[in-house]
């Protein structure tokens, strides 16, 4: 049976990781365990459920950054920051359906799991990751110590880049208490370019020629027949083909004019369609939720390659793995879904990855096979030394979620 | 608590000859040139200096040094304003600059792997023919590798970033010689810890960088740039705010104040008014620049501006710019036979004026000359002091100053270094800024370099 640990304030969780540090009693870390399914499952006797550190402290839409306590739910934030017609730039994705089942309304994701897992959505290649937003924190270390490190400036070089570090770390370092992050105007408008038939190697190409553009192009994604026909926007699922899409963001004119140019740019590619603002909305939303893949509980592989070899990576795989696919990032990540097979089918996906200098997660598979197959990209033996070291540095007695990133660690 | 380095021994210098046979020196002036900067920070020079060729070389210098305990400082181009390069315990002094190839452009996944002694004009002109460029540019055309260990940043942070959202990888040579790459070349590194982002920014105390994966971007289709003035400095920055929180991508945005614009005219025998000033850098499509000047025209003449003046023509934008470039040496005009000597804090943008404000007060009843320039898009800003560095007295108020700048932008929720870091010269700040992150450091820098021989005394001292 687990023993459930609910801190109201950070006094509470100082006490309480200084009693595990002190016992030698591991904690699993909990917000509202939206993510429980993405990593190694913590088995161990004590939870540290974090749920009542809620709130957000201080948001002033003008000075673009927000401070929100740990375990203050995504939708929360969202709904503040829409009011402002403001948003987080890197859009972080709602995983409530991925893991919750279809049914699952919403994912009670909060702000302290969205940068602890460092997910980013379909804006990642313009905007940056999670963990570049996130400005700084409070927290209490496995050594069961308070601090804090960065605060609300954009900028600041004032020794290790301890907020990067905790930033995917899934809270195997430290647990942060309270996050500062930014926060972006949200445009105006959004529109998407849609190319028609591509097949994957050209849409590697039409995307990177979008990319490398001056279009300011806000997101990349390619849906062969199979993922687009998940969609819910008509346009994508009726094509009747497979789906290459670029979105554009900015002010009204300056959208229709990038757009124009995009049509144009990539008219030899496909035939040309158009998404507005709503179903454009609706479009980046399946993606950056991975829902044109969430249907059933078929394991789920995300694997990250250099942007224009995802196709080559997927060829490779082809016949051998099955299974389906869609490419968000320019080609830089590819999301596989596909039925059971032993050990995840991690030995070929990896090694399929690894002859293009990527690296693969499981990102959804059930518990046993979690615990069985690396969920991680395995490191090299220095590298695996160094995290050993950083992990020993901010908890040495190994009590914050002993094993969710790696076995033993 | 001190953990003291040995010094370098004849014995250990023949091993090093061993290593990298006449690529080393003892010459005093080498060792001189490689523990000074350009400031006021006492020089350090290191017992010697070695100029290895490979990451296999510095990974057998690293092993020798760390088998006799003596400390190692790797050197880019020694730009570093912070006294980040003196060897306070002597030591070996590892300079890159023969480490000055491009490994490796990928023009189709818009990256580039570089040995870490290019330095970044190096690197621009090497990619002169392939529509792409790198835009992180500090004021001096430093190292890459110096660049990543010090997180520099430049004037177009606001829509690039600085070193630390543009290093994808790095390889790096560990405190015990250990060579190490931080990732993979996929953009997105979820196999771990951020590894490659705790040694950027770690000048040197965790490791030393031999090669640098880096983000290359599109050499935008036009460029406009524009100038205005303002009739003061909240007007100035207030229009930079709006700016930003409308959501113009504007690539460049610096703040130039009055005693700036009139070093400039003199400098240049230009006739700007001596007047708060913005100096703007748009990119994108041809469109888009027209599109995001006319909208800062507007936010500006909100904010009282005088006339906005733009141009997209290359000789056109470069003479507006000029002005931002010669900054520096037309401070140094201001008074002939002084150094600069420039801070570096930074606020939240919403504090930026009334922290400016507030300085140049300090700046006139102190007495000192100095101009001030600003990124005002990120709330940091330089006040450059011209000081006779050898008059001690003078000295000693140019730093007592600083302390005060300091602990102002720390009262604004602000940071004693937006762009410089820490070296030796800040350690003191740091810990008034960060309290009990620098025990977390500290068992950090332990952790990773458990006999302290990585450029000892910077960041956190032992
Ligand atoms: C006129 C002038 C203008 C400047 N403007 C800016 C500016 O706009 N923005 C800004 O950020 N900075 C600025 N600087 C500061 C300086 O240029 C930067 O800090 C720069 O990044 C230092 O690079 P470097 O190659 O000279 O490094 P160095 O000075 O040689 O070294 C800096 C530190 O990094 C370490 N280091 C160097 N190379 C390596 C390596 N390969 N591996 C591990 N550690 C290494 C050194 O040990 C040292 O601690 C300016 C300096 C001057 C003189």
């Amino acid at each position: 049976m687990t023993e459930t640990l609910k801190p109201d304030t950070a006094d509470q969780v100082l006490d309480a990781i200084k009693w595990a540090a002190g016992e030698g009693m591991p904690l699993a870390v909990r917000g509202q365990g939206s993510k429980e399914g993405f990593g190694r499952v913590v088995d161990v006797p004590h939870c540290l459920d974090l749920t009542g550190l809620s709130g957000i402290k201080a948001y002033e839409p003008s000075e673009l950054f927000m401070t929100a306590m740990a375990a203050t739910p995504m939708a929360e934030i969202e709904a503040a920051l829409r009011q402002n017609n403001q948003h987080m730039a890197f859009e972080p994705p709602d995983l409530g359906r991925l893991y919750g089942g279809g049914n699952a309304k919403e994912s009670g994701a909060t702000i302290g799991g969205a940068i602890a897992c460092n997910l980013a959505g379909p804006r990642r290649i313009q905007a940056g990751a999670a963990r570049d937003h996130f400005l700084g924190f409070n927290a209490v270390s496995g050594r069961g110590e308070v601090f804090k490190s960065g605060g609300t400036v954009v900028k600041n070089v004032t020794g290790f880049d301890l907020s990067k570090l905790l930033a995917g770390s899934f809270g195997t370092l430290a647990v942060m208490t309270e996050l500062t992050f930014k926060v972006m105007p949200a445009a105006e408008k959004t529109r998407t370019v849609l190319v028609l038939g591509a097949d994957d190697s050209n849409a590697m190409k039409a995307m990177a020629a979008a990319l490398g553009s001056s279009n300011e192009v806000s997101a990349a994604a390619h849906l062969p027949i199979a993922a687009a026909a998940f969609s819910n926007v008509s346009y994508v699922s009726g094509a009747g083909k497979s789906v290459t899409a670029v979105r554009v963001e900015g002010p009204g004119p300056s959208v229709e004019h990038r757009c124009r140019a995009l049509a144009e740019l990539l008219k030899g590619y496909g035939a040309i369609e158009e998404l507005h603002s709503e179903n454009s909305g609706t479009l980046w939303r399946e993606i950056r939720d991975v829902r044109l893949l969430a249907d059933g509980d078929n394991l789920i592989w995300r694997l990250s390659v250099p942007p224009a070899n995802g196709g080559d990576v997927v060829a490779r795989l082809g016949a051998e793995i099955g299974g389906r696919v869609f490419y968000d990032w320019g080609g830089g990540l590819v999301w596989l879904s596909m039925g059971a097979r032993p050990h995840a089918g991690h030995e070929i996906i990896r090694a399929a990855v690894a002859a293009h200098g990527g690296h693969a997660t499981l990102f959804r598979a059930a518990a046993d096979v979690r615990a069985q197959v690396p969920v991680f990209e395995p490191q090299s033996d220095a590298l695996r030394d160094l995290s050993v070291r950083v992990k020993q540095a901010f908890d040495p007695k190994s009590v914050l979620n002993p094993g969710r990133m790696v076995e033993g660690v | 608590m001190t953990v003291a380095c040995k010094r370098v021994n004849d014995n250990l210098i023949e091993a090093l000859r061993g290593i990298v046979g006449d690529r080393l020196s003892t010459a005093v002036a080498v060792r001189d040139q490689h523990g000074r900067d350009e400031t006021y920070h006492t020089p350090h020079p290191p017992d010697v200096v070695v100029f290895p060729d490979t990451t296999d070389e510095i990974s057998r210098i690293v092993t020798l040094c760390a088998q006799r305990e003596v400390a190692v400082i790797p050197f880019g181009t020694g730009t570093s304003l912070e006294g980040h390069i003196a060897a306070l315990q002597g030591g070996v002094c590892i300079d890159l600059n023969r480490m000055n190839g491009v490994i490796r452009v990928n023009a189709e996944d818009m990256d580039v792997v570089v040995q870490a002694g290019v330095t970044r004009k190096q690197l621009n002109e090497h990619l002169r023919d392939t529509g792409l460029f790198f835009p992180v540019d500090p004021g001096a055309d430093a190292s890459l590798g110096g660049m990543a260990a010090t997180r520099a940043s430049g004037t177009n942070t606001v829509r690039y970033g600085t070193m630390r959202e543009n290093v994808l990888a790095l390889t790096v040579v560990l405190a015990d010689g250990r060579v190490i790459q931080t990732s993979r070349r996929a953009r997105k590194s979820a196999a771990g810890y951020d590894l490659t982002r705790l040694f950027v920014g770690s000048e040197g105390t965790l490791g030393v960088i031999t090669e640098v994966t880096l983000r290359l971007y599109g050499i935008p289709e036009a460029i406009s740039a524009a100038i205005c003035t303002f009739p003061d400095l909240e007007s100035a920055v207030d229009t930079a705010i709006r700016t930003i929180q409308t959501g113009v991508p504007v690539a460049r945005i610096e703040l130039l104040d009055e005693v700036q614009m009139e070093a400039i005219n003199k400098y240049s025998n230009l006739a700007y008014p001596v007047q708060p000033t913005l100096l703007f850098e748009f990119h994108g499509n041809n469109a888009g620049v027209v599109e995001q000047a006319e909208t800062v025209e507007a936010i500006a003449a909100e904010f009282g501006a005088a006339a906005f003046q733009w141009e997209t023509k290359t000789e056109d934008r470069n003479r507006l710019w000029q002005a931002r470039h010669d900054a520096y040496y037309a401070c140094l005009a201001l008074r002939p036979g002084c150094k600069g000597f420039s801070t570096d804090v930074c606020v939240p943008i919403s504090r930026l004026a009334e922290c400016i404000n507030e300085t140049r007060l300090d700046i006139n009843e102190t007495g000192l000359v100095a101009p001030i320039v600003g990124h005002v898009g990120d709330g940091n800003f330089h006040v450059i002091v011209l000081m006779d560095f050898d008059d001690a007295a003078e000295v000693a108020r140019a730093k007592a100053f600083n302390e005060r700048l300091v602990a102002r932008a720390l009262a604004m929720d602000g940071t004693c270094t937006g762009e410089h870091g820490v070296g030796h010269g800040k350690i003191e700040f740091l810990t008034a800024e960060h309290g009990d992150a620098i025990s977390v450091m500290r068992a950090l820098k332990m952790a990773l370099d458990p006999f302290n021989i990585m450029n000892p005394g910077k960041i956190v001292s032992l």
